[in-house]
């Protein structure tokens, strides 16, 4: 049994640092958790689902996919685009973020396969921490998820001695190539997080297939205030837009998250929005994460890590949302 | 004081003199509700917990096509109701309040009479002192020591607008942020591009800002947007004597131009 002691954690990640591997971990800045570059000497902040998620690690929310050199003639050349894929351990990610990336990988090697995404993907290993405990946005059991889930994660770290110590479980061959950083040792699994499932996640989407036009998204939105907060966190989520920005000498095509949230998102050019109201996209946020995306990719696209409803100031929370909807289809 | 608000929205429900009320939720976190019928009015709640300026929502068009409303409504709010309706973005008489402080009810008023509430009430609203702490710790530093503190802040915006949307100051059909012809800031939520949205849209608050903290709420990033728009009021109120939310009929200070104006920068 592999196991390392709550405390000496900072000795591993400074171990994979050492080892070549860039390291991203949950770190406590100024009150808000998040995941970013672990350097020497930071704490890792273990108690908060931090605000992003392992989402930003494979799909950052700004990146360039192009440039082209633009001639004084007017015409211009494509120049080349150095791609930046670090070996990169994720260290403490959550279950609920891990179990995102089977979504993701579906989605960027749908049509298209999907260069920036999948050499990230490659030199990406996630290490997971399982829940201890959880809080009241958190409903992973409802989609097929649990507190110590291991889908997605290469390999888990799972509280013991009463958490004390970690036990750490390599669940892949990338996981495996960590193994030999943690010692051998013995401890007793703590109990993972009790959470109750408070929805039936396939019946939330047979309703959703077939009420599009119910009164009920008219009254279910009005809070919304339609800011892309929750898109954004989602470990899911991957809309974006394409932006060409230039100066006198050269243009750079920008990859940039958006929010079906947005007004602007489905904005036709001739002044139609197929989505006029925020009720429409409030219903395409669940409807595409219940319905749409298990139909094209028997996956759910919601992990149930209550990102979305913690951060959100108009109390919009799509647990609350899917509980209503399986009353509703009753 | 629940009561009396809760029996004052259902009156104003039952007279349809408001056919929908904003409200607080009697949830937690206080997110907003909004109640159409008198029996339902026990829903709403107000204490010192409540974050949102609701006044927000009047500038969605699903909630614009349910007036007259009724906001619940605490100083801050107020003041935005009062700026709005400067600004002409409240149709007349379409817009009341049910005024609430801590733990008073204080009564149901229109623009004009919520001026007059805060001016004889309320007349020296400002930021509060944790927030003016803030600021003076902040100007303690040299300018490349401020510099670089919001050059990191800055960095963490994702640009989700969050900030945008809890404002109801940010009211503009299409944002200049979102312009591309010419575009104007960087759509990338990096580096200038972060630095030039999170000062403009602080600018754009200048003299109009309640500072009710909504923006700052809603950041999921926990950027200090406050301090910005403190340091914004605080010139707005030495240079133009601008006090945003106590007059509905008052220019606002970025919307406005006299040839009293110091005109001494330009050469």
């Amino acid at each position: 049994m592999k196991t390392i002691a709550i405390d000496r954690l900072p000795d591993l990640a400074q171990a994979l640092s050492k080892a070549g591997y860039r390291v991203v971990a949950p770190v406590d800045e100024g009150g808000v958790v998040r995941l970013r570059e672990w350097t020497k000497g930071l704490a890792l902040a273990l108690d908060a689902v931090p605000v992003n998620s392992v989402k930003d690690v494979l799909f950052p929310r700004s990146e360039v996919v192009a440039r082209f050199a633009l001639e004084e003639s007017g015409g211009f050349t494509p120049a080349p685009l150095e791609r930046s894929a670090p070996k990169t351990v994720v260290l403490c990610a959550r279950p609920c973020d891990a179990a995102a990336l089977s979504a993701l990988d579906a989605v960027f090697n749908w049509d298209y396969r999907d260069g920036s995404y999948n050499a990230r993907r490659a030199a990406t290993t996630v290490v997971s921490l399982a829940c201890f405990k959880a809080d009241e946005h958190c409903f992973c059991t409802s989609v097929n998820g649990a507190p110590d889930g291991t889908a997605g994660a290469d390999a888990l770290l799972r509280p013991a001695d009463g958490g004390k110590k970690l036990v750490f479980e390599a669940l892949s061959d990338k996981g495996r190539q960590l193994e030999a950083m943690v010692s051998d040792g013995q401890a007793v699994p703590d109990a993972p997080a009790a959470l109750k499932r408070r929805f039936d996640s396939a019946a939330v989407g047979r309703w959703l297939a077939s009420n599009f036009e119910s009164p009920f998204w008219k009254e279910a939105a009005l809070a919304c205030l339609g800011c892309g907060a929750c898109a954004y966190a989602c470990p899911v989520c991957h809309c974006f837009d394409l932006q060409d920005e230039s100066d006198k000498k050269e243009c750079r095509r920008l990859r940039n998250w958006d929010s079906c949230g947005f007004g602007l998102f489905t904005l036709h050019a001739s002044g139609h929005n197929p989505r006029p109201d925020q009720s429409a996209r409030w219903r395409q946020r669940v409807t595409h994460k219940f319905s749409i995306y298990p139909q094209k990719f028997k996956t759910f696209a919601c992990t149930g890590c209550g990102r979305c409803a913690r951060l959100c100031q108009a109390g919009m929370a799509i647990a609350e949302t899917c509980e209503r909807i399986e009353a509703l289809g009753r | 004081m629940m009561k009396a608000l809760r029996e004052a929205a259902a009156k104003l429900l039952q007279e349809k003199r408001a056919v929908l009320v904003i409200g607080y939720a009697d949830r937690k976190g206080r997110p907003a509700v909004f109640v159409s019928k008198p029996e339902d009015c026990g829903r709403l709640v107000y204490d010192s917990s409540c974050r949102q300026n609701l006044a927000a929502y009047l500038g969605k068009p699903e909630l614009r096509a349910r007036l007259p409303v009724a906001v619940v409504a605490p100083p801050a709010v107020l003041r935005s109701l009062v700026v709005l309706t400067a600004e002409s973005q409240i149709p007349a008489g379409q817009v009341l309040a049910l005024a609430v402080d801590h733990d008073a009810f204080l009564g149901v008023f229109d623009a004009a009479g919520a001026a007059e509430l805060l001016r004889s009430k309320f007349p020296d609203l400002g930021p509060e002192k944790a927030l003016l702490e803030r600021v003076a710790e902040l100007s303690k530093k040299s300018a490349a020591e401020r510099a670089a503190f919001w050059a990191e802040e800055f960095a963490k915006c994702t640009r989700c607008y969050a900030c945008r949307a809890a404002c109801p100051g940010c009211y503009c059909s299409r944002c200049i942020v979102e312009k591309n012809a010419p575009q104007w800031v960087s759509t990338a939520a990096l580096g200038h591009g972060n630095y030039t949205w999170n000062v403009m849209r602080a600018f754009h608050q200048s003299g109009r800002c309640t500072l009710c903290g909504a923006c700052e709420a809603a950041c999921p990033q926990g950027l200090p947007l406050m301090v910005l728009n403190a340091v914004l009021d605080r010139e707005a109120l030495a240079e133009f004597d601008a006090r945003p939310g106590y007059d509905p009929e008052g220019k606002p200070v970025i919307g406005s131009w006299s040839a009293e104006d110091d005109h001494s920068y330009m050469r």
